[in-house]
């Protein structure tokens, strides 16, 4: 058999097209890769972006009606600003300090005091009322109330600018803490995880066999194209045409095609689904941005894949050992 | 309590290698590759990397048990390449492929802003 000479690359050139992108949101298009890469991706996204989260808190006063313990749990689910989280160290391997996050390398803290004084009326302790010691690193609405206050954005309801809720403080009580935030990644917990969803679909490729079409009378192409569940298809009112509106609509359920053969039609439509082309939709926690979360995915990736490559002093010698006085 | 610590699922503990290596003691040109702490998104990807590679008669990938942050990829090729060759080159391109990706969205960023102003 012919086969080429050990060394040749098989590379690949994927191409990208994006279709949406905002701040926390982005639409695109991936092709000439395989399910491999985009599912390599896609869980990169979810689980080993870093970001930073509050890892440990100390409290000093808790008269609230929650526990210790669950208002450490809900201030750890709070999504900071982790711009800078790649460049962080893990608390766990850095030098500058004996692992306790007390140094600028790989922790954030933060302090949080209320206490309920005046008034009737409950208090609620929110986000908003966390105090960072890095202004890089703060909670994502205080983030942006502070961005809009900059712009002067018109369009602001003020009144949405609240904050997370972390508890409900009657006359008299008191909360009162500090908090460390550590970089982390979604594997440990997934309040480290800068993705609120990240999915991905093939792009279908659906083919009306306008022949056979055109043996089905009006209501029975209206029947056909109401049979699918989403609206994939459009019958046109004056041209009687049935046309694909919407091919991404489509959710591989086979209604369609089941509906075909039953009206004794089979083949009407054939879809398949593009092996190399993919949609993807990603949406972050405001902790990054989602075109940091793509590139910070691709790097992160990167990364990973060097550290699995063999060293020198493994693999290649073992085999120049074989080469040499093997059995 | 006896709660394993969670950093045990990603940090390779030492003494241990990341990538370990064994031949088939049966087969030509045959081996296993260890890797610890990872799963199936390295797993994966090198494995249909691997298929590319027409001088690989056989790659395949198992995560032995959930619990056990190790993956193990099983790679048998043609006298006309090795193991360790065929794996090495696979995550040579994949990195390229990815290198090549990053670029292609920074690209596609600029051109995505340069139509949003176009009022596209």
């Amino acid at each position: 058999m012919d086969r080429p000479a050990a060394g040749a690359s098989y590379q690949r050139f994927p191409r990208v097209r994006i279709r949406e992108l905002r701040d926390d949101y982005a639409k695109f298009e991936l092709r000439d890769t395989d399910a491999s890469i985009a599912n390599a991706l896609r869980r990169v996204m979810i689980a080993e972006v870093p970001t930073v989260a509050i890892d440990l808190v100390e409290i000093e006063v808790n008269s609230s009606v929650l526990n210790d313990e669950f208002i450490a749990h809900r201030l750890g689910l709070i999504p900071l600003t982790s711009a800078a989280a790649m460049q962080m160290r893990f608390s766990r391997d850095c030098d500058a300090c004996d692992g306790d996050g007390s140094c600028e390398y790989c922790s954030v803290e933060f302090l949080l005091s209320a206490r309920a004084t005046d008034s009737d009326q409950t208090l609620e302790v929110t986000a908003n009322d966390l105090r960072s010691a890095d202004p890089k690193v703060c909670p994502v609405d205080q983030a942006r109330a502070y961005q809009q206050a900059l712009n002067a954005d018109y369009d602001t309801n003020a009144g949405e600018q609240r904050g997370i809720l972390i508890v409900k403080l009657r006359r008299g009580q008191e909360l009162r803490l500090r908090a460390i935030a550590r970089k982390g990644i979604g594997k440990d917990h997934a309040k480290w995880s800068p993705a609120a969803t990240v999915t991905f679909m093939y792009e279908p490729d659906i083919r009306i066999n306008e022949e056979l079409m055109d043996t089905l009378t009006l209501d029975e192409k209206r029947s056909w194209v109401e049979s699918s569940p989403t609206k994939v298809f459009h019958l046109d009112p004056i041209t009687k045409q049935v046309t694909v509106c919407d091919a991404e609509a489509y959710t591989y359920d086979d209604e369609v095609i089941k509906k075909a053969e039953a009206m004794g039609k089979p083949g009407l439509v054939e879809i398949n689904a593009k092996e190399d082309s993919f949609i993807f939709t990603v949406e972050t926690t405001g902790a990054i941005t989602a075109y940091e979360l793509i590139m910070n995915a691709i790097t992160v990736l990167r990364q990973k894949l060097d550290a699995v490559r063999l060293q020198d002093d493994d693999g290649d010698l073992g085999e120049l050992g074989a080469h040499l006085g093997g059995p | 309590m006896n709660a394993p610590d969670r950093y045990e699922r990603f940090v390779v503990p030492e003494g241990t290698k990341k990538v370990s290596y064994e031949r088939d003691t049966k087969i030509v040109n045959a081996a296993s590759f260890t890797i610890e702490r990872e799963d199936h998104t390295i797993g994966n990807i090198v494995r249909m990397q691997l298929h590319r590679d027409p001088n690989v008669l056989f790659a395949g990938y198992k995560l032995p048990h959930p619990l056990q942050y190790k993956i193990i990829v099983r790679i048998h090729t043609t006298s006309q390449s090795s193991p360790t060759q065929a794996y090495t080159q696979a995550i040579n391109d994949l990195d390229k492929e990815l290198e090549y990706l990053k670029q292609a969205f920074e690209d596609e960023k600029t051109r995505y802003e340069e139509r949003a102003k176009q009022g596209f």
